[in-house]
């Protein structure tokens, strides 16, 4: 069985974010990037599946991006993917788009599963995983919290919604994004780190893939969140307990 | 106060343990104090600590400082109704012979001081530690008096009883450098204004070199990275809140307790560097972040598998990744120099800034005020690189003190007193 994992390159979330002065894109200078949280679990589920699965599993990275998302790459490589493909790019996609060009990427890897983040942290759209099984004619799950293989091709998968877990069937081929809670991460063993450096990433330009771009979204302005909060030092517990009955009252 | 001047009789620059420490020892001798931070206070190096607390180190100096700062630490837990010292003991294993020399060492010099220490057999570190890995060891020593301070609980204590001894903090205040006029100290330029005194002192840590050379003082330390990976508490494999310490100098790593799991760092042998200068002007330590395959944090992973086999990279925990102060001994600089009157360093504590801090403190306040201290701080002070070949520029002073990091667990170590008995 052939997984496709897609592995985006974020801004370390947690980072203080600037924006450029056109204010349509952020400032990436000094910016610590990272491999998309949610993309991280994707791997990490690949790489479950291949311990415990029967067959051989063939895990293959995808990214789509800038030269450096070599890096990100190979972290999913260190983390334990077999191969990675690059499709080099270097502006702004929306989802439609880059559900076009992981649908031609599938159509020449042709693997069983596609795993990704349930979103990039970066964009927070949610789209592409969508996207992609519409166009693909797939069997889609979002938000899987767990997956599991049964006979005969069958995926279980239970998936959080706002109201609770909802449990789906589905055949293969299918999509499944994931959610916070399917799995924690590994970190990558000396090893694999060291096997990864030798691991290769194919770069396959959008030309070859026959994908022309068909932007749909425009980004037209950004702007940062007002975070500034009122502190007010106090002096003691019953003066606090104080402000929590206002604060009830009032709200 | 924005864009305008104040006077101060101490400035401190850097509002980590350090600074917090003599800012509040200074308070209590009644010195109008500032401590200036780029940041909130403790978000440094403080807030990246572990707080092993190992009393018996290579020189009775050193030694009875340590034990001292756990007295002021204790009137500092009476004062803020909170717990810093958590007395779990500590333990230091040796799996080869040459480490179980370093240990019979450390024994009879303890026992020459009459520190409490006792050699453990690997059955009796085994009751101790369950869920470490003893039959390779030849030969241990427990320090049951020993621990760590929590560094989160120290630095708000120390805030806590500053503020009640009158020092001012002001945070979110990067000072660009200090300032003289003739050769002496007038105050200090931050982004926010000028802010005057007679006396500054570089608590700086990491940017502490760059706050020197604001001055075009050369100050001989590096930051250097630093890793350690916290496991998250697991029914499986209990870490008693109490149980002991442990270094194991062999694998160049150390443990402790922390919230039901337990906290594994590394002095690997090549770190790496970090030229501050280089970083963001906000740049925020404690936003530093561990990538999925970070070579460090994976050599980190596998040497602490080596000792407590359940840990593996897919063990549920959290790496931490900050950066220390290295100097080229080791040791940190206290006092000053003679090129720039009224500038006072603190700094340079190479990984033992939370534990070294509360005597710092009172050695600052005693050396600021009086000229001198009844502690001997011979191998502390300032000024022992100064005009020193070798450490005059940074590519030097880089290489010296990652040299020195590198080998802190590497090498074999003999005590002073018992080297200069032979």
């Amino acid at each position: 069985m052939k997984i496709l994992v897609t592995c985006k390159r974020v801004p370390d979330p947690d980072q203080k974010i600037r924006l450029q002065a056109d204010s349509r894109e952020i400032d990436s200078e000094n910016l610590p990037y990272i491999l998309n949280p949610f993309d991280a679990i994707a791997v990490e589920e690949s790489l479950r599946i291949r311990e415990t699965h029967g067959e051989p599993v063939e895990i293959v990275a995808i990214g789509i991006g800038v030269e450096e998302c070599d890096k990100t790459l190979r972290t999913a490589l260190a983390m334990g993917a077999d191969r990675a493909v690059l499709i080099p790019w270097d502006s702004f996609l929306d989802p439609w788009n880059v559900s076009g060009i992981l649908e031609k990427i599938i159509q020449r890897e042709n693997p069983s599963l596609v795993l990704m983040g349930k979103q990039a942290v970066d964009g927070d759209s949610n789209q592409t995983g969508q996207m992609l099984a519409a166009r693909l004619g797939w069997a889609q799950a979002t938000f899987a919290s767990r997956i599991e293989f049964q006979s005969g091709g069958k995926l279980k998968v239970e998936r959080e919604t706002d109201s609770g877990i909802e449990t789906l069937g589905l055949n293969l081929p299918a999509i499944i994004t994931a959610d916070l809670r399917l799995n924690e991460p590994r970190y990558a063993s000396l090893p694999s780190i060291m096997k990864a450096r030798k691991k290769p990433i194919e770069r396959i330009e959008t030309s070859e893939l026959g994908w022309a771009p068909d932007p749909k979204v425009e980004i037209i302005n950004m702007s940062m969140p007002q975070t500034s909060r009122k502190k007010v030092r106090l002096t003691d517990i019953s003066d606090l307990v104080a402000r929590i009955k206002e604060a009830l009252k009032t709200n | 106060m924005q864009n305008k001047s104040k006077n101060f009789d101490v400035i401190v620059i850097g509002g980590g343990v350090a600074g917090l420490s003599t800012a509040l020892q200074l308070g209590r001798r009644g010195v109008k104090t500032l401590v200036v931070d780029r940041g909130a206070l403790g978000s440094g190096s403080t807030g990246r600590a572990a707080g092993l607390l190992g009393q018996l180190r290579g020189s009775i100096a050193a030694t009875s400082m340590l034990m001292d700062g756990v007295k002021i630490v204790q009137d500092l837990e009476a004062q803020c109704q909170c717990e810093i010292f958590v007395q779990t003991g500590s333990l230091r294993i040796a799996e080869t012979t040459e480490r179980a020399g370093e240990i019979r060492d450390l024994v009879a010099m303890g026992k020459s001081i009459q520190f409490p220490i006792e050699t453990l057999d690997a059955k009796q570190v085994a009751e101790l530690l369950p869920y470490m890995k003893t039959d390779d060891l030849l030969d241990a020593c427990y320090c049951p008096t020993d621990g760590h301070l929590q560094p989160a609980e120290l630095t708000s204590a120390y805030i806590k009883a500053g503020r009640q001894a009158g020092v001012e903090y002001k945070t979110n205040c990067r000072v660009d450098s200090i300032l003289n006029e003739k050769g002496k100290i007038t105050g200090v330029q931050t982004e926010q204004g000028i802010s005057h005194s007679p006396i500054v002192v570089n608590a700086a840590g990491p940017w502490s070199y760059l706050t020197a050379g604001s001055g075009d003082v050369i100050l001989p330390t590096a930051s250097i990275g630093h890793y350690y990976l916290t496991t998250r508490p697991d029914p499986e494999q209990t870490v008693d809140r109490k149980s002991p310490a442990v270094r194991d100098r062999h694998h160049r790593i150390y443990s402790r307790p922390e919230s039901g799991g337990l906290i594994v760092g590394m002095y690997e042998a090549e770190p790496v560097e970090y030229d501050m200068e280089r970083l963001p002007d906000d740049f925020d330590m404690s936003l530093m972040k561990v990538a999925r395959d970070d070579f460090n944090a994976a050599l980190l992973i596998h040497a602490a598998q080596q000792r407590f086999p359940w840990i593996n990279e897919r063990t549920p925990m959290t790496l931490t990744t900050g950066i220390m102060t290295f100097t080229p001994d080791g040791k940190p600089f206290c006092g000053k120099m003679d090129n720039l009157e009224g500038l006072f360093h603190c700094t340079g504590f190479s990984g033992h800034g939370i534990v070294q801090s509360p005597v710092v403190g009172v050695i600052m306040a005693d050396l600021i005020l009086d000229g001198s201290t009844k502690y001997d701080i011979e191998a502390m002070e300032a000024d022992r690189y100064y005009e020193l070949p070798g450490f005059q520029t940074r590519s030097e002073i880089k290489s010296k003190c990652a040299a020195m990091y590198g080998s802190y667990y590497g090498r074999v170590e003999r005590p002073e007193i018992l080297s200069d008995s032979e």
